[in-house]
């Protein structure tokens, strides 16, 4: 049984020197800091990320998306025929993102993460896995001047995504978080779904489905059909019978969302220890591995290293380190 | 009706805070200014935002939220049963701390009935008593207390009553409870809407509550049945789409209008922010439109809050003139 993580962690925290990047942000914006300065702060951030996760005991580490202004973001902004417009809630958060806005056909060169990637390659000791944004996320939350329905969106989406997942299989990825709440807000959309994830396994990285905030239980039969090499599904924070029909997943891994990211209150070793204790009557040790319910970047930094802890020990059976 | 009780132009809450509070609230802190030192500069702030206000125009006014940094946070410092969390994102570059609810909550005194009564006792113009409603209050902190998000959501409905029932008392004309989280969860407004039942049940002022960023299209018509007399909604940002909603769902209620984007240092100009009033001129009338900034104007620094509001103030004066000239032609 491994432990991961998903999506951001915390870019900051409340402890001395734990603001660099925010304060560098802020000279940035006053035209006090050179973009490679910049770089070089999001390097040191993005190691820290690297370094926390690997000290708290985490198998398969991400870089942390310390560079990601919002989930969206970073393709947004590189691939073409799209956009960042206008703030945006992001789902049931009090987090906000650039809605992107699609006006002309949308493509990407393959190297969106790329740079970013080999980053983190060259600090990581843990494996280390890549993420890259959900097509039914990116179609569903953007304004389309372009494209004549969700279905032809949604697919130019997920060329997009996959001519990126090939560029991380390239560089180096053996794995890749494909991170789509979409998928779980809106599931009528589920077999249009299918189509995009179709293509994005294509590329022949293997990739992750994490989908989150909101329960699985309408699509879980239909997930465990996709072409993919994990499936991530939140038995936490929210009212489920997900972990009562896991056996479905036969042949895939099952990244179990086993602590909140969304709320301090910490997870008791009792508590995880019966999660597991159930996923495990369901799934072979080898093919469960336990993670956060998604990215812990909701939570104040010093929350966030104590649910790695709660994770880690989780997964030793409730041994602490 | 005439007209200048038409289009009365408002703000949503918050206003830049100028330089030298903003150095001074640094300073507190790290414990280099004091209390009091830090109490001065507030309400000096406050006194130059409410100048500044009739200065530019402004119809129904705002104390600025000079003392408060989150809408959340503020409160949750004064009420018992929460303790403070750590910095989390809000987006971009904006981090807020995020407050817990850790214990039973009750409120130990009042919050911002002092502000209120100074604020107005600079102004013969009605300034806003300002809260944050139940519902946010609970969707923006932590909840470690209570076993259910709806058990959480009544009790901070009752210390958000009290707190209302004494602006009431104290004289607001206005009593506004945010809540922009509302539709965070769209199957949980029914609990918004119980909640907000218990803030407003006594209140004689005039009731409003602002929304925005979010999907309004899942809420609406449901929220109409909020007890409260006015919406406060953000419509410039979305491009004035969510009143196509009140095409088949007609609206009920007063309408304060967000007619400029507080989220870009771009200014709208007056012929488009006068567009915007013209928009929602076709669902509400124009004694029960109000033009105001999409959202509170806090990330924004002062001149640019002054230039968002004047350009309400100028479009105002544009349609109401538009108004006042349909009434003296005879049909």
């Amino acid at each position: 049984m491994r432990t991961t993580v998903i999506g951001a962690f915390p870019k900051v925290s409340d402890q001395p020197g734990g603001q660099e990047l925010r304060q560098a942000l802020h000279k940035q914006d006053r035209g006090e800091l050179k973009d490679a300065e910049l770089d070089r702060v999001h390097d040191a951030v993005t190691a820290n990320a690297i370094n926390e996760l690997e000290a708290a005991g985490i198998d398969v580490i991400n870089d942390g998306q310390i560079r990601w202004d919002d989930l969206l973001a970073p393709f947004a902004t590189a691939w073409s025929g799209v956009h960042r417009g206008a703030l945006e809630r992001f789902y049931d958060n009090n987090t906000y993102f650039r809605q992107p806005t699609i006006d002309g056909p949308i493509s990407s060169d393959g190297t969106t993460l790329v740079k970013a990637f080999a980053y983190a390659q060259s600090v990581a000791t843990h494996e280390l896995k890549a993420a890259v944004a959900g097509p039914i996320t990116f179609a569903t939350l953007a304004i389309d001047t372009h494209y004549r329905s969700l279905e032809d969106r949604v697919l130019a989406v997920a060329d997009a995504i996959a001519a990126d997942v090939k560029g991380l299989g390239a560089a180096g990825a053996t794995l890749v978080d494909v991170e789509d709440p979409g998928l779980v807000y809106a599931p009528q959309h589920i077999e249009l779904a299918r189509e995009a994830y179709r293509r994005i396994a294509a590329t022949g990285v293997p990739i992750a489905i994490q989908p989150y905030f909101f329960p699985a239980d309408r699509i879980l039969e239909t997930l465990a059909s996709f072409p993919v090499a994990q499936i991530g599904i939140d038995v936490r924070s929210r009212e489920t019978t997900a972990l009562r029909r896991l056996d479905i997943f036969k042949g895939k891994t099952v990244v179990l969302g086993v602590v909140d990211a969304r709320n301090t209150r910490l997870e008791t070793a009792s508590e995880l220890g019966a999660i597991v204790d159930d996923a495990l009557k369901l799934v072979p040790s080898e093919s469960l591995w336990l993670a956060p319910t998604t990215g812990l970047e909701y939570l104040p930094h010093d929350v966030a290293t104590k649910k790695l802890a709660a994770l880690a020990e989780a997964a030793r059976g409730g041994v602490p380190a | 009706m005439t007209a200048e009780n038409i289009l009365l132009t408002t703000s949503v809450g918050s206003f830049g805070k100028p330089d030298y509070l903003q150095k001074a609230r640094n300073g507190h802190a790290r414990g280099r200014v004091s209390d009091a030192q830090l109490i001065e500069l507030e309400r000096k702030a406050t006194a130059e935002w409410i100048r500044t206000q009739e200065d530019i125009g402004l119809d129904i006014l705002v104390d600025g939220e000079m003392y408060r940094g989150d809408m959340v946070a503020y409160f949750a410092d004064l009420l018992d049963g929460y303790t403070e969390g750590g910095l989390v994102r809000s987006y971009g570059n904006r981090y807020y701390h995020k407050p817990v609810i850790s214990g039973k909550l009750a409120r130990p005194k009042p919050m911002t009935v002092e502000w209120f009564q100074y604020a107005q006792s600079l102004t013969q113009k009605p300034v806003k008593g300002m809260l944050t409603g139940p519902y946010t209050m609970l969707d923006w902190s932590y909840n470690e207390a209570y076993s259910t998000r709806r058990e959480a959501a009544l009790a901070l409905a009752e210390v958000v009553r009290q707190e209302a029932e004494d602006l009431d008392r104290a004289g607001a004309q206005y009593i506004q409870i945010d809540e922009p989280a509302i539709h965070a969860r769209p199957e949980e407004l029914e609990i918004a809407i119980e909640a907000m039942g218990i803030v407003t049940q006594n209140l004689k002022a005039k009731t409003i509550s602002h929304i925005c960023y979010g999907d309004f299209a899942a809420i609406y018509p449901g929220i109409l049945d909020l007890p409260v007399d006015q919406l406060d909604l953000a419509m410039a940002n979305y491009e004035y789409r969510w009143l196509d909603l009140m095409d088949r769902n007609p609206f009920t209620k007063e309408m304060a209008i967000g007619i400029v984007d507080v989220h870009t240092h771009e200014l709208e100009s007056v012929a488009e922010a006068a567009d915007g009033i013209r928009k929602g001129l076709k669902y509400v009338s124009a004694d029960k439109l109000l033009p105001h900034p999409d959202c509170g104007l806090k990330t924004r620094p002062v001149e640019e809050s002054i230039a968002k509001c004047k350009i309400v103030v100028e479009a105002a004066k544009v349609v109401r003139t538009e108004v006042a000239k349909k009434k003296a032609v005879p049909a």
